[in-house]
């Protein structure tokens, strides 16, 4: 009977890490689109609507889902608070608390960075050209997570299950 | 003490400007950035260097000197993060942060066809700290009264830079919009003031609405062209008193000429020392001769204050 109870527990560990595993493959490219959406929705901020940045960051940010409104919404508290950072600073900072929970990788998180950079110091015209860049490196990475995702995601989902399967059988 | 022009400095030259003696502070009028040179204030009339710890020196050398990370977030602070938004004002070589404070710009400017497209690597700063007086239009109100019309008299004030001529103009705004004529027979009520604020400076306007005193009867056309300014307030507003700040091109001449067939009152300020300097400038003679202003008033500035002069059309002096 406890035999019993250890096998059901190791097939559902297994299962959910599976699950899991592949669920990240799955949520990467979604957030990568998000991001790539709040970018060129700030292009046209910037463009059309001369907001400053932190009220951009503030509008684009409570429209955009999960994770992505984390992270423009800290990026703009820190350059409106008390804190006194400059745009980059306050970018910067809200990767580094934000970041860990999105399903997004260095690569995607690199970009971001450097466009930080660059975010609020030029003319329009130059910093659309930053953001321009920046959305062209996210859509290829978008297209990498993409062939990941159909590549990987039902291999983990199914690989959970097998694994914990092999094990159990492998105890018996 | 009320210092809001020193939240717009990064930490650290907030922090070596708050230690500087109070009442030096209440009193500063400028503040100078210049990468890598000297920090400098002004308070006065007379400049000091200002060193880490916050004294003040004579010597140049001992003072902190602003690095291109103090210059960089200077920068970024002033234009809100969002220097794209500041084309207008970085063609004009100045920005005006909330609470009314002017920061001139000086770095290396990129042209378009010629004119002034923008100032890139900007590297020298100078903050020009607004100050509200209250009162002191106090002594300058009741010689500009017009008994006839119940209203107050077209006036020019001259002066020249940094002796308080927006300080009075706003003064002005707010006694005549209040209607505090300092003269108990003038039971006129209060006008309708009009403010075309090219600069920001005179409202210190926020989004659209005064940080200053500018009185309850008075209207506000903030960062707006001055010639284009009194036009619109003339169709829009039907101002009784106009206040413009700093005319000097053609158009703004122009267009107070459009202003005096309209019925309407002008406060002007010019940049000069005495009327007779204006017949020199080509589009300001043109106010002077044929007069359109009925009254002068010149600001000066001594140990003890400002002081004025006044004169009359024909540029009598008239005792104050």
């Amino acid at each position: 009977m406890l035999k019993m109870l250890g096998a059901v527990l190791i097939i559902a560990a297994g299962t959910l890490a599976g699950w899991l595993k592949a669920r990240q493959f799955a949520n990467r490219p979604e957030q990568i689109r998000r991001l790539i959406q709040a970018l060129k929705r700030l292009e046209t901020e910037i463009s059309y609507g001369f907001t400053p940045l932190p009220d951009a960051l503030r509008r684009i940010g409570s429209q955009s889902g999960h994770p992505v409104k984390a992270v423009l919404l800290r990026a703009a508290d820190g350059m409106d608070g008390s804190q006194s950072l400059s745009a980059q600073e306050s970018v910067h900072q809200a990767i580094r608390e934000e970041w860990k929970h999105t399903a997004m990788r260095p690569a995607e998180r690199d970009v971001l960075h450097q466009l930080a950079y660059s975010l609020g110091t030029s003319d329009r015209r130059d910093q659309l050209k930053h953001i321009e860049t920046a959305v062209r490196q996210l859509e290829a990475e978008e297209s990498v997570a993409r062939e990941e995702q159909s590549r990987y995601e039902k291999m983990f989902r199914s690989l959970g299950l097998l694994t914990s399967a092999l094990i159990v059988i492998l105890i018996y | 003490m009320h210092l809001s022009w020193l939240s717009v400095f990064p930490e650290q030259l907030a922090r070596m400007l708050r230690l500087l003696p109070a009442e030096l502070l209440s009193q500063l009028e400028e503040i100078r950035i210049r990468e890598g040179r000297a920090l400098e204030v002004n308070a006065s009339g007379r400049y000091y260097f200002v060193t880490e710890s916050g004294e003040l020196s004579r010597d140049p050398g001992t003072a902190y000197k602003p690095g291109r990370e103090d210059t960089h977030r200077l920068l970024d602070q002033i234009t809100n993060h969002s220097l794209y938004t500041m084309e207008e004002e970085l063609r004009r070589g100045f920005i005006t942060v909330s609470g009314g404070h002017r920061i001139g710009l000086a770095g290396r400017t990129v042209l378009s066809g010629g004119r002034v497209e923008h100032i890139r690597d900007i590297s020298g700063f100078n903050m020009r700290i607004a100050r509200e007086v209250r009162g002191i239009g106090d002594a300058v109100l009741p010689q500009l009264l017009d008994f006839k019309h119940r209203s107050v008299k077209h006036t020019l004030i001259l002066s020249p830079p940094q002796q308080g001529k927006t300080t009075l103009l706003r003064d002005l705004a707010r006694q005549i919009s209040l209607g505090s004529w300092g003269n108990p027979e003038a039971k006129w009520p209060g006008l309708k003031v009009g403010i075309i604020d090219e600069r920001s400076e005179i409202a210190g306007s926020k989004r659209g609405v005064p940080s200053f005193d500018v009185g309850p009867r008075t209207d506000v056309m903030d960062a707006c062209p001055k010639a284009e300014g009194i036009m619109m307030m003339i169709r829009s507003m039907s101002p009784d008193v106009l206040i413009v700040d700093e005319i000097g091109r053609q158009e703004d001449v122009e267009a107070l000429a459009e202003a005096l067939h309209a019925g309407v009152r002008v406060i002007a300020t010019a940049h000069g020392s005495e009327v007779g300097e204006l017949m020199h400038r080509p589009s300001l003679s043109k106010l002077v001769d044929p007069p359109f202003f009925q009254m002068y008033v010149v600001l000066t500035r001594t140990d003890k204050g400002v002081s004025f002069k006044l004169m009359d059309n024909k540029q009598r002096s008239l005792l104050a």
